[in-house]
């Protein structure tokens, strides 16, 4: 006490009271409290287990979000918002400067994409993937956009269509 | 002299109060102002920003303009500028008017609190117990400050915080007539005309560094609470009363510590304590701004209170000495406002976009129908385009809920899960801010370590 005086240890103190301070919010969590780190789209993302028709055409929609974004340069996230509504798409595309065509080709790629993770995934059989994979790759645009916000229509029609042949070939082919 | 000390003393005071809570009453409001403006933050900022760039301006010639003019007639004169600046600055429609009453109302306000600390000495009767009285009084209304404005704004509306300074600056400057008149029926205009001696430079730089500090802890606190969280500013204004309701309890802690040195240096430690505090909040939780808000005002009682007294200890004339003060500590608000002000809206945006990422990261990871989440995407994308460029409070978005259990609850997770990125975002916005706050307040400990005069 003597050695550093009063005026000694009220500096001493006040160093501990900021130190303490400061430590305990960073053990806490202080130094990470931000928003969490959107994953890069050109890498691949793991399905889940798919279940019914609705999974298999929510991480349809997610793999062509991720294709489509991965072409375009932007995130999955930022591509979702764009697409949600014409007035949000128009703003999309005049902030990035990409045109029409431009977003087709890219939508089209990232349907593709999904096409093959849901192949890869066990979800769609090869004898439906590939037919499936020509269908999307001549889409137009809005249609295109309807298949990425909703891929059940298109996986239902697939399966009515294609599902009974597949268990023909399945039958007859070793 | 025909007036009764004490009503004096209490006007005087009541002056000093006045115009130094006006650099940060508005604190609070500046959300407000900045809607109903239809300004940007980076202009709203100029109202703090102006207000406190021409008092560090005008402080120190006031102060010799009152000792030239009489203290008594540049005090009245002082209040009655500002008291009708005051009433241009409710009235104000434009920014730019504001902003241009607000400069007018520091002319008057340099001259009015300079000139009372000449007036003081003589109707407290001693130098010493007049600098603590004006010290206190300025710091009172200064520490105050925000949680009136807070109140005014929320009960009534930004203009009230202007409009009701117009009979308190009056009534202030009633008693104060009096000496006005007394000084011009003898035509003595100070108590004593020696010249100015050089100001405590290390004291002066020591303020303006803190008070760079200390406007950064108040300033960015506010925004985070009311553009960040989104409490009201009567919320925000009752959590940032904490900070001056532990200044006034520190300024009245008897430490029995002689050296203004280390008085000095403890708060100056205290408040770059605090505000790193604030810069590295473990999460979104109004409690979590309490023990770094304890830390900046006892901080802030101990070495304001210490470097104003060493500032003027000694010298004279007493108003010339104190206008120094106003004029170093304004100067560090406005260094303070100016060089964190980019930085941390360049910041606030940016974190805006990783938290919008984030939380359409979760939307679209979460498990509910996907003709929901395109309606939910949608609505969100609506909200944030509704709430141009600030961070949104993302509930009404999920309006109305699902009536099936299991959805709901899906949705509520949901809900919560994408306003905690939303949180995290405008949290995280802050911190760089903050932590070049307590980097400005470890800087003041150099001259406060440098003064050689400095113990009292």
């Amino acid at each position: 006490m003597s050695a550093l005086g009063r005026g000694g240890w009220l500096v001493v103190g006040a160093i501990a009271v900021s130190v303490a301070l400061s430590g305990a919010y960073l053990a806490a969590g202080g130094s990470s409290y931000a928003p969490a780190k959107t994953q890069d789209p050109c890498q691949d993302r793991p399905w889940r287990d798919p279940g019914s028709l609705q999974e298999i055409a929510e991480q349809f929609s997610l793999s062509a979000l991720d294709g489509a974004a991965c072409r375009l340069g932007v995130t999955r996230e930022t591509l979702a918002r764009a697409l949600a509504t014409p007035e949000s798409r128009e703003r999309f595309t005049e902030r990035y400067g990409i045109d029409d065509p431009e977003l087709a080709r890219a939508i089209r790629a990232g349907l593709v994409r999904a096409v093959d993770d849901a192949e890869e995934a066990g979800a769609l059989s090869p004898f439906l993937a590939g037919p499936l994979r020509e269908t999307v790759k001549q889409v137009p645009l809005d249609q295109a956009i309807a298949l990425i916000q909703d891929a059940r229509t298109l996986l239902d029609s697939a399966q009515s269509f294609l599902g009974p042949a597949q268990g023909l070939l399945d039958q007859f082919l070793p | 002299m025909t007036e009764a000390p004490r009503p004096r003393v209490a006007a005087l005071a009541l002056a000093v109060g006045l115009v130094l809570a006006d650099s940060s009453i508005v604190v609070l409001a500046l959300p407000e102002i900045y809607r109903e403006l239809g300004t940007s933050v980076a202009g709203v900022t100029w109202v703090l920003v102006s207000f406190n760039l021409v008092m560090a301006l005008a402080a120190v010639p006031a102060a010799h303009l009152a000792r030239r003019v009489g203290p008594g007639r540049a005090a009245a004169v002082g209040l009655a500028v500002f008291a009708g600046a005051s009433l241009a600055c409710g009235a104000s429609e434009h920014l730019s008017t504001l902003i241009a009453a607000r400069c007018v109302q520091a002319l008057g306000g340099a001259a009015a609190v300079t000139a009372v600390l000449e007036l003081l000495p003589a109707t407290v009767g001693s130098e010493r117990r007049a600098t603590a009285a004006w010290a206190a009084a300025g710091a009172t209304g200064a520490a105050l400050g925000p949680a009136v404005g807070g109140l005014l704004t929320e009960l009534v509306s930004w203009q009230s915080i202007f409009l009701l300074q117009v009979p308190v600056a009056i009534a202030a400057a009633v008693p104060i007539l009096a000496v006005a008149k007394h000084e011009a029926a003898t035509g003595i205009v100070a108590t004593e005309l020696r010249r100015s001696g050089r100001p405590h430079l290390m004291a002066n730089l020591a303020l303006a560094m803190v008070s760079a500090a200390i406007a950064a802890a108040l300033f960015l606190l506010v925004l985070l609470l009311i553009e960040g969280w989104r409490l009201t500013p009567i919320g925000a204004a009752i959590v940032v009363s904490a900070m001056p309701l532990f200044a006034i309890l520190g300024s009245r802690l008897d430490l029995h510590v002689p050296s203004a040195r280390a008085r000095a240096a403890a708060g100056a430690i205290l408040v770059s304590g605090g505000l790193a505090g604030l810069g590295l909040l473990p999460s979104a939780e109004v409690a979590l701004t309490l023990p770094p808000q304890i830390l900046v005002g006892v901080g802030l009682a101990l070495v304001l209170s210490a470097l104003t007294e060493t500032a003027l200890h000694g010298r004279a004339p007493q108003a010339i000495h104190g206008g120094w003060t106003i004029s170093a500590r304004h100067a560090g608000v406005v260094v303070g406002l100016l060089a964190l002000t980019p930085i941390f809206t360049a910041d606030i945006a940016e974190q805006r976009r990783d938290a919008i990422a984030a939380g359409t990261a979760v939307v679209l990871d979460s498990r509910v129908d996907p003709l929901l989440k395109l309606e939910l995407a949608q609505r969100i994308d609506d909200r944030l385009e509704e709430e141009r460029g600030r961070v949104p409070t993302i509930g009404s978005a999920f309006e109305p809920l699902p009536e099936d259990p299991e959805d709901r609850a899906e949705v509520v997770e949901l809900r919560d899960d994408l306003q905690e990125q939303l949180n995290r975002g405008a949290t995280h916005a802050f911190s760089p801010s903050f932590g070049l706050g307590a980097l400005l307040g470890l800087l003041a400990l150099i001259p406060i370590g440098l003064a050689r005069r400095i113990e009292l």
